[in-house]
């Protein structure tokens, strides 16, 4: 890590602890919805992005993890932080499992069959009604006993941070490389010696089980669990929070994903038009910045600090 | 027993036409661009709200709407296909699989929510094309359904006849075999491409308008079919007109005898659009790359 | 007894529909063996390079390495036992580093150690003149460097044999004679080679050994000097 890293990974971990007692309730809601995105968007794009596989079905593991975990909890009385470590090895389990299914299917194909995955999935929780809940949604115990948000904040934020510093540790090992050499060239990373078929069924199992681990802390957070969390339009908004941020960079991912939930909650009196607008985003970072919006910023604005700290070093005043 | 057998095989077919007008119009698309409009359900329910607002903001008729809506959806693919997919056809442009992807998705998502606000979110009903049903015996089925499937049939029909018979046909089949060749025969590929997008987005329309009588029109009702139409082009093989109208029929008529059939009557429409996305699972893990493996095999 | 061959086939066969693009091949090649395979185009060359290194299938027969038989094993296998190979149509890892191309073979390796694979990957780079390009992205290198590179990322696995599919096509003189040199550099090392081209010229000057394929069946094998006069190849060749 260089200086300037070192330097905002600070500034943000103090703002982060801090960020509770600057704002109100409803915004510290805000906050703990948009690092639930944020898990789900960084591990879309572990497997979208440094893998290759995209994955239009990733919403169907946060409902897996969260409707594992809830089922649990209502039905054989679980306690629930067995029940989310539950809905954690179900989704990665299950993603492995569609992970190995489409070992032979790439691109568009994948894109589709993770699609209609997702929608099965969805049909049956609205229609499996009496142990899901159905459209009506199933109701699920509390995790906290508290009068606020405060220690979800704090659990989220430990989760958010463990999930994606791990992630990031993975993608920099040598499973990482695997990966992004199983994206840019099977057939190459094969005669490499690259175990493809465990790799590509690991990203899936590592991806979904992130995502599953998300819907398991959704679940209690908000009390009540929809089919509505597989719907497409939420994986929508998880890929438009991933292409903004920069689908390659994982910090600038989580970025997008909190920016995007607090645009979502400040354009609230627009009603649907957010949607719109996100719509729009994606397609206009997607047609005009194909590398995201926040991670080049980010790395321009760090080389415009670095070129003013050179100057201010060498004090000369050109 | 048997007159119910007979009634939803007959919805089944109707429905088969639909699901077959919109899937050769993802397989045209494809055959040129080399991309999956994960947008193409959108582009149908657009087609249908076109009609609608022909019928009752111009007071055209509702036969004649129809082709209306053919017309503007036809435009609306073809701006749509110059303000986001021209990118596609720049030589230095990497990861158009990817590229393919993830702007139709972003686009069905932007037309989906942005439908709810244009023509909120209640179902809408444009009037019938003939009211009261046709009675044969045990069979009834509505006119508007007869008119949907007839009709649907007769575009399929047009269209063989113009993919097969026509100058302009032929230059589409030309670029979708062979970019480079066709170029130097003298055609334009990069129109041909522009007109493979407006072409798939009027046949999708012409669906959504045609089915609007029956099923009312929401800004969620491309959902079922997009997916389905990829089952169809699957099933059928892509590029292959003929295919995906069989397919498409086939695929209606199994999914109305599927609920018909379910023994557990409540669970059975719930589970019918599971159904069909089943079977393309299916086809999918048989036929990894669907019929049309060596195409995918080309792209990028 | 003798040593068996580093590898053979026996029987080997592939069809594609109705067409057999290998069969029933018997070859082996001994370890430090440099060895030409040629024939005319469709004869099935490039299939026998896939089906011995795991990137296709076998319909029927056998591939041993070392004695010990491995058909049906994926690619992977084969590379983690010492089998290398470049192809036809460079296949690259294009928007990774040329020294991240260079570590995936390396650590993909049993008990690979980070530091000592990447000090490998800047001695093959050093040998094969792309040191200075580190950094670049393959995307980025010439049409030669990319050649190159994928030879150097096929020496990463350490391998016994290597198979080089087509390493002339397409190359400017200058670089013909540079690949010539470092494979025969690397054959005195002690590596095996199968080489697989159509410049005869190239061929002629690197190999001892060649082995002829005609509709996938195998018309010629043996010295050099013998093939070139032997009437069933020059009947393959001029198309009779």
């Amino acid at each position: 890590m260089r200086a300037p890293d070192i330097l905002l990974s600070l500034l943000l971990a103090g703002l982060a602890a801090a960020f509770p007692f600057l704002v109100n309730a409803y915004w510290l809601h805000v906050m703990i919805i948009g690092m639930i995105y944020a898990i789900i968007a960084a591990s879309w794009s572990l497997l979208a992005g440094f893998a290759g596989q995209f994955s239009f079905g990733h919403v169907a593991f946060v409902a897996i993890g969260g409707y594992t975990a809830g089922i649990l909890a209502v039905s054989l009385h679980v306690p629930l932080p067995l029940g989310m470590l539950a809905g954690i090895v179900a989704a990665a389990l299950i993603g492995a499992g569609v992970g190995w299914t489409c070992l032979r299917m790439s691109g568009p194909y994948l894109a589709i069959f993770t699609m209609a995955f997702s929608e099965v999935l969805r049909i049956t929780i609205v229609t499996e009604n009496e142990i899901t809940g159905g459209p009506g949604g199933l109701n699920v115990p509390q995790l906290f006993h508290a009068q606020t948000d405060l220690p979800y904040y704090y659990l989220i934020l430990a989760l958010l941070v463990v999930s994606v510093v791990g992630m990031m540790l993975v993608l920099a090992s040598r499973w990482g490389l695997f990966f992004r050499a199983i994206r840019e060239n099977e057939q190459a990373a094969a005669a490499a010696g690259v175990k493809v078929t465990r790799f590509r069924i690991l990203a899936c199992a590592i991806a979904s089980g992130v995502a599953g681990l998300a819907g398991g802390f959704y679940a209690p957070y908000i009390g009540i669990l929809t089919p509505d969390v597989a719907s497409q339009d939420q994986m929508g908004l998880v890929v438009a929070m991933a292409i903004v941020g920069g689908v390659e960079t994982l910090p600038g991912v989580v970025a997008g994903a909190i920016a995007v939930e607090f645009m979502v909650e400040a354009l609230r009196s627009y009603g649907q038009w957010r949607l719109v607008l996100f719509g729009l985003l994606l397609l206009l970072t997607m047609r005009f910045a194909r590398n995201g919006l926040l991670a080049p910023g980010w790395l321009a604005i760090r080389r415009l600090a670095v070129l003013q700290g050179q100057r201010l070093i060498r004090g000369t005043a050109d | 027993m048997l007159d119910y057998f007979l009634i939803q095989s007959a919805n089944g077919i109707v429905i088969g036409v639909i699901y077959a007008l919109i899937a050769t119009g993802l397989t045209i698309i494809f055959a040129l661009l080399k991309i999956v409009n994960f947008a193409h359900g959108e582009l149908y329910m657009m087609g249908g709200y076109f009609g609608y607002y022909v019928i009752t903001l111009a007071g055209v008729p509702p036969l004649p709407a129809v082709v209306a809506a053919m017309a503007i959806s036809f435009a609306f693919a073809v701006a749509i296909e110059r303000g986001l997919l021209t990118p596609l056809y720049s030589p230095g442009m990497e990861r158009k699989s990817d590229y393919g992807i993830l702007i139709t998705f972003g686009l069905a998502v932007f037309l989906r929510n942005i439908a709810i606000i244009i023509f909120g979110p209640f179902p809408l009903r444009p009037p019938s094309f003939f009211d009261g049903d046709l009675v044969l015996g045990g069979l009834i089925i509505s006119y508007d359904r007869l008119v949907a499937a007839g009709g649907g049939l007769l575009i399929l029909v047009l269209l063989i006849f113009f993919l097969n018979r026509t100058v302009w046909g032929q230059a589409l089949n030309a670029v979708s075999q062979s970019r480079e060749s066709a170029s130097i025969v003298g055609i334009n590929s990069e129109r041909m491409y522009m007109f493979a997008f407006g072409l798939g987005g009027a046949l999708a329309g012409g669906a959504g308008a045609l089915v609007a009588p029956i099923y009312s029109l929401s800004p969620s009702m491309g959902l079922v079919p997009d997916t389905q139409a990829f089952v169809i082009v699957i099933l059928g093989g892509l590029g292959s007109v003929s295919g995906s109208i069989i397919a498409g029929i086939l695929l209606g008529l199994s999914e109305n005898l599927f609920i018909a059939f379910l023994p557990d009557p409540n669970r059975g429409p719930s589970y019918a659009n599971a159904f069909g996305l089943f079977i393309m699972m299916l086809v999918l893990l048989f036929r990894p790359t669907g019929i049309f493996g060596r195409h995918h095999a080309a792209m990028e | 007894m003798a040593m068996p061959a580093l590898i053979e086939t026996r029987g080997l066969s592939k069809h594609f529909g109705g067409i057999f693009a290998v069969d029933r091949l018997d070859f082996a090649v001994n370890a430090g063996e440099l060895v030409g395979l040629i024939g005319p185009n469709g004869s099935g060359k490039t299939t026998t390079i896939n089906l011995l290194t795991g990137h296709l299938k076998i319909d029927a027969g056998q591939v041993r390495l070392r004695g010990e038989r491995v058909d049906g094993a994926a690619a992977s296998v084969f590379a983690a036992r010492g089998v290398g190979r470049t192809f036809q149509i460079t296949q690259l890892f294009s928007r990774m580093s040329v020294i991240e191309n260079m570590l995936v073979p390396g650590l993909a390796r049993a008990h690979a150690e980070k530091r000592v694979v990447l000090g490998e990957a800047r001695k093959h780079l050093e040998f094969l003149g792309l040191a200075s390009l580190e950094t670049l992205q393959a995307k980025n290198l010439s049409g030669g460097q990319q050649k190159l590179l994928e030879l150097g990322r096929a020496l990463m696995l350490k391998p016994e044999i290597l198979f080089l599919d087509e390493p002339f096509a397409g190359v400017n003189p200058y670089l013909r004679d540079e690949i010539i040199g470092f494979v025969k550099t690397l054959h005195e090392a002690g590596r095996t080679f199968v080489i697989v081209d159509h410049d005869l010229d190239a061929i002629q000057r690197l190999v001892h050994r060649l082995v002829v394929m005609s509709r996938g069946k195998k018309i010629a094998d043996g010295p050099l000097a013998e093939v070139r006069t032997n009437p069933a190849v020059i009947t393959a060749y001029s198309g009779v």
